[in-house]
């Protein structure tokens, strides 16, 4: 990763100032739409875990059924939020790294526009009860190719940018943001084609199901991610990754494994048994890969851990990767059959997937979205007292989300697992924790008020004018960078 | 990288393409062809509980009701065997237990479903066996409207969209009985709209505990 390491001419300087210019609409647009998605879905969590606490609140309007408010939630966090706040960080980073400029931003905007409404349809549709009860795929059958045309557009821009880059060698960035435009639309449009069209097997409908689900993760989710903190990590620290050898291995490692994952769901499920086991295996062998990724940004982290206290984008994306690496564990774990008889159907399940889109993608993703505005928009974030609220709310939020939710899955799987109990000690045992992830809910959303607030700031040119960036502890303008401010006065690297 | 890119394209693919067919497609078209098994007499395997079970148009229209209210984020159907859990033992989950019959749900189980709805979480009950469990219609209608009113502590959430308030000119036979807080207005009665007709009908399906038949030959000569 020259670009770091070299002292930027004031050619380089110009060429990324032009680059960052022509993302900004496009960027832009995916960034402050998602955001308000963010918030949306963040209520919808608060109100849907608040239904498990007291259910007969509010319980004239069908709407607000826990079984309703939950596929909107989470709907609405993956494609409101998740994916398109992707598509921003995939297409700033694909430009910038490859050194080419977004020639189409208002056909990318078009784009995005009929993601949003799409996205907004489904989530209605799924809300006031048209959904089908299939986790990530609730959307009424005929809105996907809609999503997926959209996403085409987007994808296909990703492709060619990558196709007309400058440098030789691919960064490993640039790679996992490729892959994860190419596999998104195949898991996709198989999941919707079985599902939707051409029925057949109802098992594996349920197959496909939670095979779609954890391939948006392995396939998706985490490549983007990756792609976010390969970047952010070494440009902020000053020096490139600690072993590209090894992120190549774990990239390959990840592709391979990644689409034998998902059954491990449904173990002892009514597939033939070998089905569950390779996923079970496949979760177990991904290890590797996260431990290697986990090698690779301590080893470039190591010694320079002190920025963290200065710069939110390394902060987030430090965040994100250790929920990563403890994501990893917890799902290895738990595909173990003693520990599975109790955490399979249990609250943990909704722990763990809450902890991958949020504490590593969304932390990840704020991340970038904390470096990447200040360079699109030419002004700086107006408070680091928000950007640390941000912070911690969210990240006490997220934590407590998922020691709750592990701790709720043991009390609630035990009592199921005692089989001769009464069932509804599960229900009991597990009230109190729905009560806390209420709170953590409502927490993370107020966090994300602060954030979608200080956005929106930005997007309207309201951002503070100075030469200085916002860094966490330091007053506006007392230090250049976060290197300054740690007290790492080394190489330049430049305020790109 | 110019001349790799197709490698790193090729490499891509694969890794995608060899879990579609072999964990996707290969399973799909086999347990497509997984046609529910129809016993005849000399089965030895009493007709109520062969399959295929009876299934009508109202049983379909429930099919789509219980997906459309989300109940499988709630509600499991799935039995598991006993190396992956306890399921099968508890009480009314595992279907046919008198006769020691209790046994794990298998693919076949599904094959007049649409979709199989095995669930995501295990907040309410597994609906495995419901059907098998409780057969009257009034227990599901009560639980629907408000399951506080068989069970305090319940969590589920009221369908009472499900279910419309009328003046009582003549009293209906399949009115729900409303005692207590849950009583409406003198004069008026709580009955079953068609969608909860057909989501019941959905549920008294559910009933996935056919005797196997090669299971019960293998127990009868253990237990000699």
């Amino acid at each position: 990763m020259s670009e770091t390491m070299q002292q930027a001419s004031a050619q380089d300087i110009q060429e990324r100032a032009a680059i960052d210019q022509s993302a900004r609409l496009p960027v832009l647009f995916f960034f402050t739409s998602a955001a308000g998605w963010l918030f949306l879905a963040t209520l919808l969590g608060f109100a849907s875990s608040l239904k498990l606490a007291a259910p007969e609140l509010w319980d004239a309007c069908p709407w607000l059924a826990y079984g309703q408010l939950f596929p909107a939630h989470m709907d609405s966090l993956i494609y409101g939020w998740g994916m398109q706040a992707g598509f921003g960080v995939m297409i700033w980073l694909m430009a910038r790294l490859c050194r080419v400029e977004v020639k189409n931003g208002v056909t990318l905007v078009a784009a995005g526009m009929v993601w949003n409404l799409t996205v907004l349809f489904g989530v209605v549709a799924v809300w006031s009860g048209y959904g089908n009860s299939m986790p990530w795929l609730d959307f009424p059958a005929y809105l996907w190719p809609a999503m997926f045309l959209s996403y085409a557009v987007i994808a296909g821009t990703l492709m060619m940018m990558f196709r007309r880059r400058r440098e030789g060698e691919a960064y490993i960035s640039q790679k996992y943001i490729f892959a994860a435009a190419l596999w998104f639309p195949w898991i996709f449009i198989t999941a919707n084609l079985i599902l939707n069209h051409v029925g057949g097997s109802a098992v594996m409908n349920a197959g496909v199901n939670v095979w779609f689900m954890s391939n948006l993760i392995y396939f998706w989710f985490v490549p983007v991610g990756l792609a976010s903190a390969y970047y952010i990590i070494p440009k902020i620290v000053g020096r490139p990754i600690y072993s590209y050898q090894l992120a190549q291995i774990a990239f390959w490692a990840l592709a391979v494994l990644a689409g034998w994952t998902g059954f491990n769901r449904f173990l002892g499920g009514p597939f033939p048994s070998w089905m569950p086991a390779i996923s079970g295996a496949a979760i177990l062998l991904m290890l590797l890969p996260i431990g290697a990724v986990a090698v690779n940004f301590l080893g470039t982290l190591s010694g320079r851990g002190r920025l963290m206290h200065y710069s939110p984008s390394l902060r987030f994306t430090v965040f994100g990767g250790i929920m990563f690496n403890v994501y990893g564990l917890l799902v290895a774990f738990s595909s173990y059959f003693d520990v599975s008889r109790l955490l399979q159907f249990s609250y943990a399940t909704l722990g763990y997937d809450i902890m991958i889109i949020y504490g590593f993608f969304s932390m990840v993703v704020f991340g970038a979205i904390y470096f990447i505005v200040p360079r699109i928009t030419g002004c700086e974030w107006p408070s680091a007292k928000l950007i640390r609220f941000h912070f911690w709310y969210s990240s006490y939020g997220i934590i407590t989300i998922v020691a709750f939710m592990i701790f709720a899955g043991l009390a609630q799987g035990g009592a199921i697992d005692d089989w001769s109990g009464d069932f509804m000690d599960s229900v009991r045992r597990g009230k109190g924790y729905v009560v806390a992830l209420a709170v953590a809910w409502a927490l993370i959303s107020v966090a994300n008020l602060a954030f979608y607030y200080q956005l929106l700031m930005m997007a309207f040119g309201f951002g503070r004018k100075s030469e200085g960036p916002t860094l966490i502890h330091k007053n506006p303008g007392e230090a250049a960078s976060a290197e300054e401010a740690a007290g790492f006065a080394t190489e330049e690297t430049a305020k790109a | 990288m110019k001349k790799e890119f197709p490698v790193f394209i090729l490499g891509l693919a694969a890794a995608f393409v060899v879990p579609l067919i072999f964990l996707i497609l290969v399973p799909y078209l086999q347990l497509s062809n997984a046609d529910p098994e129809v016993y005849s007499e000399e089965d030895d395997v009493p007709t109520a509980w062969a399959y295929p079970s009876v299934w009508t148009g109202a049983n379909k229209e429930g099919e789509h009701v219980y997906a459309s209210l989300g109940c499988a984020y709630c509600h499991t159907q799935m039995v598991r065997p006993t190396y992956a859990g306890a399921d099968m033992w508890r009480k009314g989950w595992g279907g046919n237990e008198e006769d020691g019959l209790a046994r794990e749900t298998r693919a076949a189980d599904y094959s007049n479903d649409r979709r199989a709805m095995l669930g995501y979480m295990r907040i309410g009950q597994d609906l495995a066996n419901v059907g098998a469990r409780q057969r009257d219609r009034a227990w599901y209608h009560a639980k629907l409207y408000n399951a506080r009113i068989q069970n305090v502590d319940s969590n589920m959430p009221s369908y009472k969209n499900l279910y419309r308030k009328q003046q009582i000119a003549q009293p209906s036979a399949n009115a729900i009985k409303l005692e207590g807080r849950f009583a409406v207005e003198e004069g008026y009665e709580v009955v079953p709209t068609e969608k909860a007709e057909a989501l019941v009908d959905y549920l008294l399906s559910r009933k996935m505990d056919a005797p196997l038949p090669g299971k019960n030959e293998e127990e009868e000569v253990a237990a000699k």
